[in-house]
């Protein structure tokens, strides 16, 4: 497998195929979309009582759950996505460039599912555009909420950009074996190129991503998204200036966790083995280890501050989040995801694709329960904790279950739309693979095959 | 919004600057132009009334124009009535609307147009919707105005009957468990045996978190007087005024609402349907559905829709059998709260001795008891049966620590006058309220040493007397006040500490029922939750997470 050359025809593979675990693939999922679809309309017509929620006070409920907590996890992946591929393009980190565009397009994926929630949480989806745009010039002085819409499309903006100009150079480069029947959106997309434009869009990508990087912990999820709670002096179990960090560490593991299963997926489907090669895992496996213990120290950090010695509001929070069920199955699962990584670094004969691909289920699983956890904790421990007779409850309704599998399955259909259209493989990844094989790469290789035993072992 | 820039204008500085040099290329005055410029401002602030705009400027106009093309004060009315507002005033200025808009803006020379293109843009779409622009925000602490409306809650009153949650469900065609009105008792721990008891509408907060969230202006604070409402027309219901509210007072509408705006507007026939305030904003009753509510403190009633005598008031203050809450001007130092607020002994005290309705002595009753009775002030208490020497001390204390005794528009000056009348009876009776042998026999006076004149009334001892009569309050304090929300709503009482919690109060919610404008005459729900948005949840669990 090792020997194996990687070449355009590897990356043009998905493009020309068409099989019939492809059809079943698709229609699963965009039976889950429709499915959701469907739930929705019937959410439309009777009003958001059919989800969980209720009112925080007297009311008994949660004022929002899983949506708002699974539209900050896509959030999270998305911009995770995005600062995996600026950082491979910055730092020069040519090792992940086979993954880089599955990345961008897990991006554009998390950001639609977050957008598409932004409407699904809402009581009046239809004013969107007059009331939010109509008042934008005043309400961006003041709402988190408006900060935060405006960095989502800001940021899907600049991410399909990005992605745009890789997959410009690869179109042109690759027209001749694209299928012709999509032969507008290839014009479309090479509108007015020149060979003459590479070395300014190589620039151009470079600046966007140093951009990326240099804004992520402000503007992307370690500043406007954990604002939208963090500012509010109210919920103790929110406030805090950890959160930025908190945030950026839970986006950087789903995004890891993210890529790696959408990975896994195209190496075994399409038998790229000798493109996003083991070592990619092993690589991506220690990276998500790290943001993991950062992610861990930071609840260490977030818990031990209410729970030492107050103040009550903040104490009250954090001994109801430390003894909340779901919350300790989260931390466990991550904690022992953490715990594998470092013994497989340790002892490389425990790695396996499968485990990796098990890690990064848990840690998406955890996340994503932290993330709804959180969302909901805020409202069961206020500072205003008087209302005791009517306690704050909540459980996800099976339309807002749903709208998980409806996301989920929205972002699986963008990918196997893109891979019919464009390689998810950028093509200077395979350059630099063969080009840089004899140097760098060389060494990599040894490495493997040096492991690879082992593994089987 | 920044309050530091001297502008009158929503968009600033520059854009003023810009106009007048408009202004200017023009032949008309700008001064005057300007000068209408702010006024207009203060037109949608709701600091001066439209038709005071009229007035003031029609002179002028007629003198730089030759032609005040804008409608008369009843023509104005008329308009009024069918939406148009300030808004079409304006548009009356252009008289063919195909012209530029700069144009209109230089032929007009005045600055009516400072409104703004965006309020301009936003009439023409029929919605009255001026003050969005300029009215909407006011975050800061420093809102202009004489008018914050807010009240003042002695705890130690309430006797928890829930009085006004029925009222203000009703007054509001409320759903079940959406309870803008709410009262609570809570335990806290310790040895603290005195009521404990919490009366929550939404704090009407002049730096109100909810406010600043919103991510459409629909939560906003009405500048005219500082009521913190929502625009059902504009709201998105996405729920982060909720989130952000520190008091849990907001209940959004899940579902269709029970009752229908058409059944809540024919319940109203007079002035107003009890929904849109006067500038046209739907603000007041239940909310639509997809759309956040909670207490509005009545913006009909203070709109004068139901009544001039029902300004200044609520519907939940009107219900409370004891008094417990007094609605009014926070920034009137002569208003029932600040009067309130300023000796809440005192406040008790008159309710008991000058509610003619309850408590009060009656004045026929004194008449026919002391008619044959001597003029000394045994007699008078000895043949009264009402009136007893506390009592009377008493409500002479409160003539003698009280300003402008029986004058001004509050509530509470009613009672003073009832007081007044009483002893306009004993006075003609005889008996000389001020004199020093009653007043020192009433304890609210010293004997003047030998030799040294007297000294009238001691407002030491009037006081100690009132404080007496029905007790001072443990304290006062405003709810979570570091929180920085400067709430509008003064408790006395207990406060609340960060272990209370709630426990069973002396009436339950469930057995008492409200009359809706659709007939219906549902019971009141303390948790709405449970009792009612669970049934419409899709797979409802029956756990909580
Ligand atoms: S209590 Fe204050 S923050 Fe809460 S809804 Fe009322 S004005 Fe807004
Ligand atoms: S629910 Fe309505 S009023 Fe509340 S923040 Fe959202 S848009 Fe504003």
């Amino acid at each position: 497998m090792s020997t194996k050359t990687p070449s355009k025809a590897d990356i043009l593979r998905p493009i020309g195929t068409f099989s019939k675990k492809y059809l079943a693939v698709y229609s699963v999922a965009a039976l889950g979309l429709i499915a959701f679809l469907i739930a929705w309309a019937y959410q439309l017509q009777k009003g958001l009582i059919v989800t969980g929620l209720g009112d925080w006070g007297t009311g008994g409920g949660a004022t929002w759950g899983l949506y708002i907590g699974a539209f900050i996890w896509w959030v999270g992946v998305a911009h995770g996505g995005i600062i995996l591929s600026a950082s491979v393009r910055l730092l020069g980190m040519d090792r992940y460039m086979p993954v880089a565009r599955i990345a961008e397009m897990t991006t554009i994926g998390g950001l639609s599912a977050a957008g598409f929630y932004i409407l699904v949480h809402m009581g009046r989806p239809d004013r969107m555009v007059t009331s939010v745009l109509g008042h934008f010039h005043i309400t961006v002085n003041n709402s988190p909420l408006v900060w935060d819409v405006t960095v989502i499309t800001a940021y899907f903006v600049l991410s399909a950009t990005y992605l745009g100009l890789t997959i410009r150079y690869d179109v042109n480069r690759l027209r001749d074996d694209l299928p012709d029947k999509f032969e507008p959106i290839y014009k479309i997309i090479t509108f007015g190129y020149s060979e003459k434009e590479d070395e300014i869009i190589q620039r151009m990508v470079w600046w966007l991503a140093a951009a990326v990087i240099i804004m992520a912990p402000l503007l992307l999820h370690g500043g406007v998204i954990p604002w939208l709670f963090s500012l509010l002096p109210a919920m103790p179990a929110w406030t805090g200036g950890i959160q930025g960090p908190m945030f950026l560490s839970i986006a950087l593991m789903s995004a890891i966790s993210g890529v790696m299963i959408i990975s896994y997926t195209f190496r075994r489907v399409y038998n790229w083995e000798h493109i996003i090669t083991d070592d990619i895992f092993r690589g991506l496996l220690l990276w998500l280890g790290f943001f993991t213990l950062l992610f861990l120290w930071f609840q260490l950090q977030s818990v031990l501050n209410g729970v030492f010695l107050g103040p009550l509001n903040t104490a009250h929070a954090a001994e109801g989040k430390m003894a909340h069920p779901a919350y300790q199955v989260a931390m466990t699962m991550i904690f022992l995801t953490l715990v594998y990584i470092f013994l497989q670094a340790i002892r490389p004969a425990l790695f396996s694709k499968t485990r990796a691909l098990i890690a990064s289920c848990a840690i998406l699983a955890g996340t994503l329960t932290e993330k709804i956890l959180f969302v909901v904790e805020g409202f069961f421990h206020p500072t205003f904790d008087i209302y005791t007779a009517t306690p704050g409850t909540y459980f996800p309704s099976l339309i807002e279950i749903l709208s998980l599998v409806g996301t989920a399955s929205l972002v699986a259909l963008l990918f196997l739309n893109l891979a019919k259209l464009v390689p998810v493989v950028e093509l200077h990844a395979i350059e630099h693979l063969t080009g840089g094989h004899d140097h760098e790469h060389g060494h990599e290789e040894t490495t493997k095959t040096e492991t690879e035993p082992e593994v089987k072992a | 919004m920044s309050t530091d820039d001297e502008s009158f204008h929503p968009l600033g500085q520059e854009w003023e600057d810009e106009l007048e040099t408009m202004l200017d290329d023009t032949e008309y005055d700008s001064d005057l132009g300007m000068e209408m410029a702010k006024d207009a401002m203060r037109v949608t602030k709701g600091e001066l009334s439209e038709a005071d705009f009229h007035e003031k400027y029609h002179e002028d106009v007629m003198d730089e124009f030759g032609v005040d093309d804008r409608p008369t004060e009843e023509a104005y009315e008329e308009a009024k009535k069918n939406a148009g507002g300030f808004a079409e005033m304006l548009k009356s200025f252009d008289g063919d609307g195909d012209e530029s808009r700069r144009d209109v803006m230089k032929k007009m020379g005045v600055g009516a147009a400072a409104v703004g293109l965006g309020a301009w843009g936003t009439a023409e779409g029929g919605q009255p919707n001026v003050a969005d622009e300029s009215g909407g925000h006011s975050t800061e602490a420093h809102r202009e105005g004489d008018t914050q409306w807010g009240m003042a809650i002695d705890l130690e009153r309430c006797d928890g009957c829930l009085s006004c949650v029925r009222a203000c469900a009703q007054e509001n065609n409320l759903d079940q468990g959406v309870n803008w009105m709410y009262v609570l008792d809570y335990e806290d721990g310790g040895a603290d045996t005195s009521q404990n008891r919490l009366v929550r509408p939404c704090q009407h907060c002049t730096d109100a978190p909810c406010e600043k969230v919103c991510p459409t202006t629909a939560r906003h604070t009405r500048d005219k007087d500082g009521l913190v409402l929502t625009d059902y027309d504009v709201c998105i219901g996405c729920r982060y005024c909720q989130v952000a509210c520190p008091y849990g007072v907001n209940y959004f509408q899940w579902d269709e609402p029970d009752v229908s705006t058409e059944e809540i507007a024919a319940e109203h026939d007079g002035e107003g349907d009890m929904m849109v305030d006067s500038r046209g904003r739907w603000v007041d009753s239940r909310s639509p559905r997809g759309t956040m509510s909670k207490c509005t403190m009545c913006p009909s009633r203070q709109d004068g829709f139901s009544g001039e005598d029902k300004i200044g008031t609520s519907a939940c203050e009107d219900a409370c059998p004891p008094d417990a809450i007094q609605f009014g001007n926070m920034r009137d130092e002569n208003s029932d709260p600040q009067r309130y607020i300023e000796n809440p002994s005192r406040g008790r005290a008159l309710r008991d001795l000058g509610d003619k309705e309850t408590t009060a002595p009656s004045l026929n009753a004194i008449e026919e008891d002391i008619a044959d009775a001597d003029a000394d002030l045994a007699s008078v208490l000895e043949a009264s049966e009402d009136l007893d020497e506390e009592t009377l001390r008493t409500m002479k204390a409160i003539e003698i620590v009280t300003e402008d005794f029986g004058e001004g528009d509050a509530d509470s000056v009613d009672y003073e006058v009832h007081i007044n009348d009483i002893f306009d009876l004993l006075e003609e009776h005889g008996l000389d309220l001020d004199s020093q042998e009653v007043l020192v026999e009433l304890d609210l006076a010293d004997e003047p040493d030998e030799g040294e004149e007297f000294e009238g009334a001691d407002e030491g001892d009037a006081q100690d007397a009132i404080d007496d009569y029905d007790g001072r309050p443990s304290s006062s304090f405003k709810l979570l006040e570091d929180v920085g929300t400067n709430p509008n709503v003064v408790y006395f009482g207990n406060e609340p500490g960060p272990n209370a919690e709630q426990v069973e109060g002396p009436s339950a919610y469930a057995d008492i029922s409200y009359e809706r404008a659709d007939g219906s005459e549902p019971n009141l729900v303390d948790n709405r939750k449970e009792e009612i948005l669970d049934e419409g949840t899709v797979g409802d669990a029956g756990v909580s997470l």
